[in-house]
C-alpha cells in the first residue's frame, strides 16, 4: 500500500516535469529560430543596418539595450547584435562555427594558425585595398594592420591595442632607502634583485622580500618576461633576422643567454623565488599586491593598479614605472598590437557594398566621440571633464561594468579622437610609455609569416625550449646541456621553421 | 595472545582513524576556506590576514555577485537542466536498459555492441556540433539534455543491475494481466529504487557541472548554466598576470571568486543528504545479493 502511494506521487512530479519541459521548450525553440541572418539594409539609407558580431565576454554580459549599446546603434545608425562568447573556449566555439558556417557578419578571431588556414582558403573578405578610403581607420598605424597580414595582404580590422607596452615596475621607495638606482645593465640588474632580497628593503626585520618572483609561465608566449627584460638589454624579438634574410630565434643570441644565466645564478643564490616552475601567476600577483616583491617586467598601464592595490596593504609603499631600458636605451619588445582581429565572412556579408557599410561602421566607432564612449564611457555618469580638456573618471567601476565590455571589443585606441585622461601622476606616466616606446620598439619579424610546421607543431617545439630554459635556471642542465637542448629543438624542427620564416620573409620583401 | 592481538587492533584502529581524519580534513579544509574566504573583507584577504576562519566578517562579495541577476538566472537554467535532464536521462536509460536485461528480446546482443561501440568511438566536437545543429537544437536547453539523455556506462551497469531481479516475480505480473511497460513502471523501477537514485545522482551531478557543451551550442547568454559564468570569472582573475588580452582586465578579487564558487557548488551538495541513504542502500545490495 505505501508502496503504491508512493509510485503515484512519482508519478505525479513526472508529469509535472514533462509539463514544465514543454513550456520552456516553447520557448527555447523561439528564440532559438532567431539566428544570426544577415538583414539587407538597403530599405531605405534611414533605416538602421543591422549588424551581427561575436567577440569575446569581458566580464559580465551587458543588458541588449543598454545605454552604451544604444548610443553606439544611434551614432553609427545600426543595429547591434553581438554574441558574448565566453573566453574559457573561445577558440572552440570559433572554430565550430567556421566549420559549420555559423559565422556572423563580423567574426573575432586570433591571429593563430587555425585562422590563417581559414583566411587562406578564402573564406573572408579581403579588406586592405578598400582601407585608404577610411580616415580613421587609414590614419592608424600601418603596423598594426601588416601584423595580422597574411601572405602580405589584409583582411581584418584589428582590436587595436598597443604594440609595445612592456615597462618596469619597481618599488621606488626600496631602492632610495638601498640607495640604488633603477637597474640598467645585466650587473646592475643583479646587485638591485640581491639587495633587495637579503637587505631587508622593507624594513621589517625579516628576510622576507624577493627583488622578483617568476610565476611559472615566465618564458612563454608574447608577454614572456624573458622575452621583454632580454630584448631591453639588447636581444632580439623572439626572431632575429640578418640583412641576408637568415632567421635565428632568441635564444641562440649571446644578450638573450646573459638573461638565463643571470636567472640561473639568482636561483642558485636563492635570490628568486625556488619553486618558480610551478608557482601560479595569480600567487605571484599577491605577493606583489601584499608589498614583498620589489620589481616586475609588466605593462605600462598597470603600475597605478598595481599601486592602487599595493597602497591597501602597504600605505607607504610606492611604485614607480620606466620604459625597458638597457646599455642602449629604451628598446621594447614589439607585440601583435591587439587582441584579435574581426574578419567577414564572405558566407555572410554578401557583396562589397556590405562590406563597406561594415568597414564605415568600425571607422565611425573611431571618430571623437564614439573613441570617447568606449574609453570613457558616458559623461555625467563615467567621467566629467575637467579643466585643460582634460577629463577624469567619476565611476570608474561603474565604466568596469558598463562599457569595458564595449572598449575590450570593438574599435579604440588610447589617445586617438580622445581627450586625455587627468590621472595620477603614475597613471599618466602608464600612458605614456607605449606610445614612446613604439618609436624604438623591437618589432618580432616571424610575427605576420607563416610556417607550416610553426602551424602544425610550433606549440610543442616552443614548449621544448621552455622546458629546456627552466631546466637550466634550476642547475638541472649547464651551458653543454642547454646546447644539446638547443640542438635537439633544431632536429626537430626548428630549422624547419626558420627555413619556412625565410622563404615567407624572402617571398613578402620582393 | 589476545592481548597482542587487540593491542595490533588498537594500533590499526588508531593509525586507521588518524589516516581518515588527515583525507577528511585534506577534502573539507578547502570548502572552510573558500566559505571563509567569500565571507571576509577583500583587504583583509589581500594582506592575508586570515587563514581558515573570516577574521573580519563582509557580504561585499555576495552583494557583489548579486548587483546583477546573471548569477540568479544561470542558476535556474542550472537547476531546470539538472531536474529535467535527469529525469530524462533514468526515463531513457531505464528504458533501453530493461529489455537489454531480457534474454527473450531479441537482438540485444547487436544492440549492446552498439552502445559499447559509443563508449570507445565518439565522432568528436565538430560532427556532434552538426548532429545538434541539423536537429535544430542549438541555442536550445535540449542541446545540453538530449545528446547526454544515456551514458553507455550507466546504461550497462543499470542492465546488470535489472537482470538480477527475479524472473519469477515478472512471469507472476504477467500472469496477472500486467503488460511489458507495467511491469517496467509498477515492479522493477520501484524495487531498482537505490539504483535510480545513485545514478539519478550521477547523472545530476554531470549536469550540473555541464560547461562545454554549453558553450557550444548555446549562444545566448541569459541561457548559459552557472558553471559557465564561474569558469569564466576564475580564468579571468588568473590571467590577469599573463596580460596577453586585457591592460587592466576586470579585477576579480578572490573573495569574488570564491562567492561564485560557493554559489555554484551549494545548490548540489544539498542533493546529497537527501540522497544519502538510497545511496548507501545501493552500494549494499550490490554487494550482499545472495
Amino acid at each position: 500500500m505505501k508502496r503504491k502511494k508512493k509510485s503515484k506521487r512519482w508519478i505525479a512530479g513526472m508529469c509535472a516535469a514533462v509539463m514544465t519541459t514543454g513550456v520552456l521548450a516553447g520557448c527555447g525553440g523561439e528564440s532559438g529560430e532567431a539566428t544570426p541572418e544577415a538583414a539587407a539594409g538597403d530599405a531605405g539609407s534611414s533605416a538602421p543596418f543591422r549588424i551581427t558580431l561575436a567577440t569575446a565576454q569581458v566580464g559580465d554580459v551587458p543588458a541588449a539595450d543598454n545605454e552604451v549599446e544604444k548610443a553606439i546603434e544611434s551614432y553609427t545608425n545600426t543595429q547591434l547584435d553581438i554574441q558574448w562568447i565566453p573566453s574559457a573556449a573561445y577558440d572552440e566555439k570559433v572554430n565550430v562555427m567556421v566549420a559549420a558556417d555559423e559565422m556572423p557578419m563580423m567574426l573575432r578571431v586570433k591571429y593563430v594558425p587555425t585562422t590563417i588556414s581559414s583566411i587562406q582558403s578564402d573564406l573572408f573578405w579581403e579588406v586592405g585595398p578598400l582601407l585608404g578610403d577610411y580616415k580613421n581607420l587609414s590614419a592608424l598605424n600601418k603596423q598594426y594592420y601588416e601584423n595580422i597580414s597574411v601572405d602580405g595582404k589584409i583582411y581584418g580590422i584589428p582590436q587595436f591595442r598597443d604594440i609595445a607596452r612592456s615597462a618596469v615596475i619597481y618599488r621606488e621607495d626600496w631602492l632610495k632607502k638601498l640607495g640604488m638606482k633603477p637597474p640598467v645593465t645585466v650587473d646592475e640588474w643583479y646587485n638591485v634583485l640581491k639587495a633587495m632580497t637579503l637587505n631587508d628593503p622593507d624594513g621589517n626585520g625579516k628576510n622576507d622580500t624577493y627583488g622578483m618572483v617568476l610565476g611559472k609561465k615566465y618564458n612563454e608566449g608574447v608577454s614572456a618576461m624573458t622575452t621583454r627584460m632580454a630584448v631591453a638589454l639588447g636581444a632580439p624579438n623572439k626572431w632575429a633576422v640578418d640583412s641576408a634574410g637568415k632567421f635565428t630565434p632568441e635564444f641562440v643570441t649571446p644578450e638573450f643567454n646573459e638573461i638565463l644565466k643571470l636567472f640561473r645564478k639568482l636561483f642558485a643564490e636563492k635570490l628568486i623565488n625556488q619553486d618558480f616552475a610551478a608557482f601560479e601567476d595569480a600567487d605571484a600577483e599577491k605577493m606583489y599586491d601584499s608589498g614583498r616583491v620589489g620589481i616586475r617586467i609588466a605593462v605600462a598601464q598597470n603600475a597605478k593598479s598595481m599601486q592602487d592595490r599595493l597602497s591597501k596593504t602597504v600605505p607607504e609603499g610606492i611604485y614607480d614605472v620606466m620604459p625597458p631600458t638597457g646599455p642602449k636605451g629604451v628598446r621594447a619588445a614589439g607585440e601583435s598590437g591587439n587582441n584579435g582581429f574581426f574578419v567577414f565572412p564572405k558566407s555572410k556579408v554578401k557583396n562589397e557594398a556590405e562590406l563597406k557599410k561594415l568597414l564605415a561602421f568600425a571607422d565611425k566607432m573611431l571618430d571623437e566621440p564614439m573613441a570617447t564612449l568606449q574609453l570613457r564611457g558616458v559623461e555625467g555618469k563615467h567621467y566629467t571633464k575637467v579643466d585643460g580638456g582634460k577629463t577624469e573618471f567619476k565611476d570608474f567601476s561603474a565604466f568596469q561594468r558598463e562599457v569595458k565590455p564595449y572598449r575590450d571589443s570593438l574599435f579604440n585606441v588610447e589617445g586617438f579622437n580622445v581627450a586625455p585622461l587627468k590621472d595620477t601622476p603614475l597613471g599618466e606616466k602608464g600612458t605614456k610609455i607605449p606610445p614612446e616606446n613604439l618609436k624604438t620598439a623591437v618589432l618580432n619579424p616571424a610575427l605576420n609569416l607563416t610556417s607550416a610546421t610553426y602551424s602544425e607543431r610550433g606549440k610543442e617545439l616552443e614548449q621544448m625550449m621552455y622546458d629546456a630554459q627552466t631546466k637550466y635556471i634550476m642547475g638541472k642542465i649547464d651551458d653543454a646541456g642547454l646546447l644539446a637542448e638547443i640542438e635537439k629543438w633544431r632536429k626537430a624542427g626548428g630549422d624547419q621553421v626558420a627555413k619556412e620564416y625565410e622563404a615567407a620573409y624572402a617571398k613578402l620583401k620582393k | 595472545m589476545i592481548q597482542d592481538r587487540t593491542f595490533g587492533n588498537r594500533l590499526f584502529d588508531t593509525v586507521n582513524a588518524a589516516v581518515l581524519i588527515l583525507v577528511a580534513l585534506c577534502t573539507v579544509l578547502p570548502f572552510v576556506y573558500v566559505l571563509a574566504v567569500s565571507f571576509t573583507d577583500p583587504h583583509e584577504v589581500a594582506k592575508g590576514g586570515m587563514i581558515l576562519f573570516p577574521t573580519k566578517f563582509s557580504l561585499a562579495a555576495y552583494e557583489y555577485i548579486f548587483s546583477t541577476d546573471t548569477l540568479v538566472k544561470s542558476l535556474g537554467v542550472s537547476i531546470y537542466v539538472t531536474v529535467v535532464g535527469t529525469f530524462i536521462n533514468l526515463l531513457f536509460t531505464s528504458l533501453l536498459a530493461y529489455p537489454l536485461a531480457k534474454p527473450h528480446f531479441r537482438g540485444r546482443q547487436v544492440i549492446l555492441l552498439g552502445v559499447l561501440f559509443t563508449m570507445l568511438f565518439s565522432g568528436g566536437m565538430i560532427p556532434s556540433y552538426f548532429v545538434v545543429k541539423e536537429l535544430g537544437m542549438t541555442n536550445t536547453l535540449w542541446s545540453l539534455m538530449i545528446p547526454s539523455a544515456i551514458s553507455a556506462f550507466n546504461l550497462i551497469v543499470l542492465r546488470n543491475f535489472f537482470q538480477q531481479i527475479p524472473d519469477g516475480l515478472e512471469d507472476s505480473a504477467k500472469i496477472d494481466g500486467c503488460s511489458d511497460l507495467d511491469i517496467l513502471f509498477r515492479i522493477v523501477l520501484p524495487l531498482s529504487l537505490p539504483a535510480m537514485a545513485t545514478f539519478g545522482l550521477f547523472y545530476a551531478v554531470a549536469h550540473w557541472n555541464t560547461f562545454f557543451s554549453a558553450i557550444l551550442y548555446i549562444n545566448d547568454h541569459n541561457k548559459w548554466p552557472v558553471q559557465v559564468l564561474l569558469r569564466e570569472i576564475v580564468i579571468l582573475a588568473q590571467s590577469r598576470i599573463g596580460e596577453t588580452s586585457f591592460e587592466e582586465s576586470l579585477i576579480q578579487p578572490l573573495t569574488i571568486r570564491m562567492a561564485v564558487i560557493v554559489f555554484a557548488t551549494v545548490p548540489i551538495l544539498l542533493v546529497y543528504p537527501f540522497l544519502q541513504k538510497h545511496f548507501a542502500k545501493g552500494v549494499l545490495l550490490g554487494s550482499v545479493k545472495g
